[in-house]
């Protein structure tokens, strides 16, 4: 049994442990190959927490994260329950939804530019048809603090995602307990918060944990798409690190510590609050 | 409590036609089993008369009524499925209640009818438990109370004694039959084992290939079928083809045996007679020369307790004798079949379908 999981954790131990231990310890000092040694040493954090536009940013960063988790799971979720049933063109429309999957999120970040950008497709459709004079006057969608472009590239991007993992969850359910509560007098609105929903929460809890952990820490789409300053964490720490003043390294590292620590907290209530749950309706 | 009737249904799955066209009566607290072999379309037939599926053509009446526009919700039907289909998230209590309180039945009424079932159904010790936590019996038993509970006008079961060892079979029949009797319930039942329909039922539809091959009380079913096919189906073995006369006489390869056609109408014509193994006298001797006598000799015989079978070889043919195992006739012996004239049927396909 060790034997056989030593490959698995040797690999596991130094390459995400050794650079999680070594960032954790950069962040409070320790950098000598900058010519810093100050172990242990909470000024970065402090500096860091101490500022307001740390909050503003953290903000930012869990509005995307939230919003565009949430429209996903909503999405995913509906997608993956229109599947089970039958419909005309059902085989076509399960290769289509397949596509974001496959298709890079640099490239949606592109679409989106492409699509939704002041002279954008969009933009310019709406001047055509008349309901804009000049496509000038298109509203700004994109690198707004709304963060409208960045959520539509992760919900693009992952509803699929929820959608295929509730999907194969529904399969194993099948449609019999559905179809026992409605001969037992359940509406469909029972159907689904009581007989459906508890079945497909495993695949729910999975799907979200995954996406959510993406979106906040995810960089390019914010980047690319985001207002500009304040930044999610993600590009401030990114601005840190690319900064000409090689200390502040110390200071970018510090932030990538505080998105790990912030999004681990969540995961973690998240996960537990889901377990117990789990244990109410005796699940183990 | 309900009627229901089946007026020339059918349906079809694309291409694929499940049911062509069946008609079925059934009455008000009637049992009736639907038999048939894999795949003939029972559960389809119990699918369509829930709601669950809409039939491609005829129509389904409830106490004369049409309810196709009525919807699964509003019918009122239960419906016992082939796996139980029990909510895994919820425990005994929470499954059996499920009904009640999707209808908003008062608290004071669920709490008083739960413990009502519980008691008959026997779940009392287990009403805490997850169904993962239940023997295939106890789901069972779950899954008829979640039903009973909200008092349905029929009843449906889809095989609800497939999963379930022999000893266990035997108890819920006895528990289905009782129940059914006491409540009075219009029920329908779905099995492929003849010997369950017969001990069950009021009446057995048999179904092959998605359509109605005979629909009659057991007795009937087992003693007079109406085709090869049906005769089969219910445990028959010694059919053979025959010249046959309305008058009551049958040219066969074993001569010729009188029957009683006040019994088994019958035309002058081809067809085929139904020996019952055991409505058939082995005797020793051809004392008392009565007619309907077959000689032959005993090739095989299967011992099971309270009952042996022989294989008994007639002019080229095996004919099986079944009898209780008060005596034992020895493998080789030269023996006389005996054949009461009222317990020769005769099956004609085509003349009485
Ligand atoms: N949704 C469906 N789509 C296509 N064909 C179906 C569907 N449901 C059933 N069938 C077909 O209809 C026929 C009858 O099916 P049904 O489930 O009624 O059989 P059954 O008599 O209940 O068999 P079993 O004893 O094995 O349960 C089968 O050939 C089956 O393949
Ligand atoms: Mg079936």
């Amino acid at each position: 049994m060790w034997i056989q999981l030593m490959p698995v954790l040797v690999v596991l131990s130094v390459l995400f442990g050794g650079a999680l231990v070594l960032g954790v310890m950069q962040s409070l000092g320790f950098a000598p190959w900058f010519g810093v040694n100050t172990f242990p040493d909470f000024q970065y954090f402090g500096a860091l927490w101490g500022d307001w536009f740390f909050w503003q940013s953290l903000g930012l960063t869990l509005y995307y994260a939230l919003v565009s988790t949430f429209l996903s799971l909503v999405m995913g979720v509906l997608l993956a329950l229109a599947l089970v049933r039958y419909f005309p063109g059902k085989t076509f429309y399960k290769y289509l939804y397949k596509l974001p999957l496959m298709i890079p999120y640099t490239v949606g970040i592109a679409l989106a530019v492409i699509m939704m950008g002041n002279s954008g497709m969009i933009s310019r459709l709406m001047a055509f048809v008349g309901l804009i004079d000049d496509p000038s006057q298109f509203p700004q969608i994109l690198k707004t603090h709304y963060g409208w472009g960045i959520i539509a590239v992760y919900v693009w991007k992952q509803t699929p995602f929820v959608a295929l993992t509730v999907y194969a969850v529904l399969l194993g359910v099948g449609r019999e307990t559905e179809e026992a509560a409605a001969i037992l007098g359940a509406n469909k609105w029972q159907i689904f918060f009581q007989v459906t929903f508890p079945q497909i929460l495993p695949g729910i809890v999975s799907s979200t944990l995954i996406i959510f952990a993406f979106n906040i820490g995810a960089f390019e789409a914010p980047f690319i798409l985001g207002g500009g300053f304040p930044d999610t964490l993600p590009v401030v720490a990114w601005r840190y690190f690319n900064d000409a003043d090689y200390t502040l390294q110390l200071q970018g590292m510090a932030t990538v510590v505080s998105i790990a620590l912030i999004a681990g907290v969540i995961l973690y209530s998240y996960l537990s609050f889901y377990r117990r749950y789990e244990r109410r309706i005796g699940r183990h | 409590m309900t009627e229901v009737h089946l007026r020339g249904v059918g349906k079809d799955f694309g291409a694929f036609t499940a049911i062509s066209r069946i008609d079925l009566d059934i009455k008000s607290g009637e049992l009736v089993a639907l038999l048939g072999p894999s795949g003939c379309g029972k559960t389809t037939t119990l699918r369509m008369i829930a709601g669950l599926e809409v039939p491609t053509s005829g129509q389904i009446l409830f106490d004369g009524e049409d309810v196709s526009e009525v919807p699964v919700q509003d019918r009122n039907v239960g419906m016992v499925f082939q796996r139980y289909a029990l909510f895994p998230h919820m425990t005994v209590e929470k499954n059996v209640t499920f009904g009640l309180k999707v209808r908003g039945t008062p608290a004071e009424e669920i709490k008083e009818r739960l413990e009502d079932i519980l008691d008959v159904v026997q779940l009392q010790p287990f009403r805490h438990r997850f169904p993962a936590q239940l023997s295939g019996g106890q789901m069972q038993r779950v899954a008829i109370a979640r039903t009973l509970i909200t008092k349905p006008s029929v009843l449906m079961m889809d095989e609800p004694l497939a999963n379930l060892d022999t000893k266990l079979r035997g108890e819920m029949r006895r528990f289905i039959r009782d129940l059914q009797q006491r409540l009075g319930i219009t029920t329908i039942f779905v099995t492929h084992d003849q010997i369950e329909a017969m001990e069950l039922a009021d009446r057995v539809a048999v179904i092959f290939n998605g359509n109605l091959a005979q629909y009659d009380r057991p007795d009937v079913l087992y003693q007079r079928p109406s085709s090869i096919e049906v005769a089969d189906f219910m445990g028959a073995d010694n059919i053979f083809p025959a010249d046959i006369s309305s008058a009551g006489v049958i040219d066969s390869r074993f001569g010729k045996l009188t029957f009683d056609p006040a019994t088994a109408p019958a035309q002058d014509g081809e067809g085929h007679f139904l020996l019952r193994s055991e409505a058939i006298d082995l005797l020793l001797t051809a004392e008392g020369a009565e007619t309907n006598l077959i000689q032959g000799v005993v090739r095989n015989r299967e011992f099971f307790g309270a009952s042996v079978n022989y294989a008994v070889e007639c002019a080229g043919e095996t004919i099986n004798v079944s009898e209780q195992s008060r005596r034992l006739v020895e493998v080789g012996e030269t023996v006389w079949l005996r054949i009461q004239p009222n317990h020769i049927w005769v099956i004609q396909e085509g003349s009485r379908a």
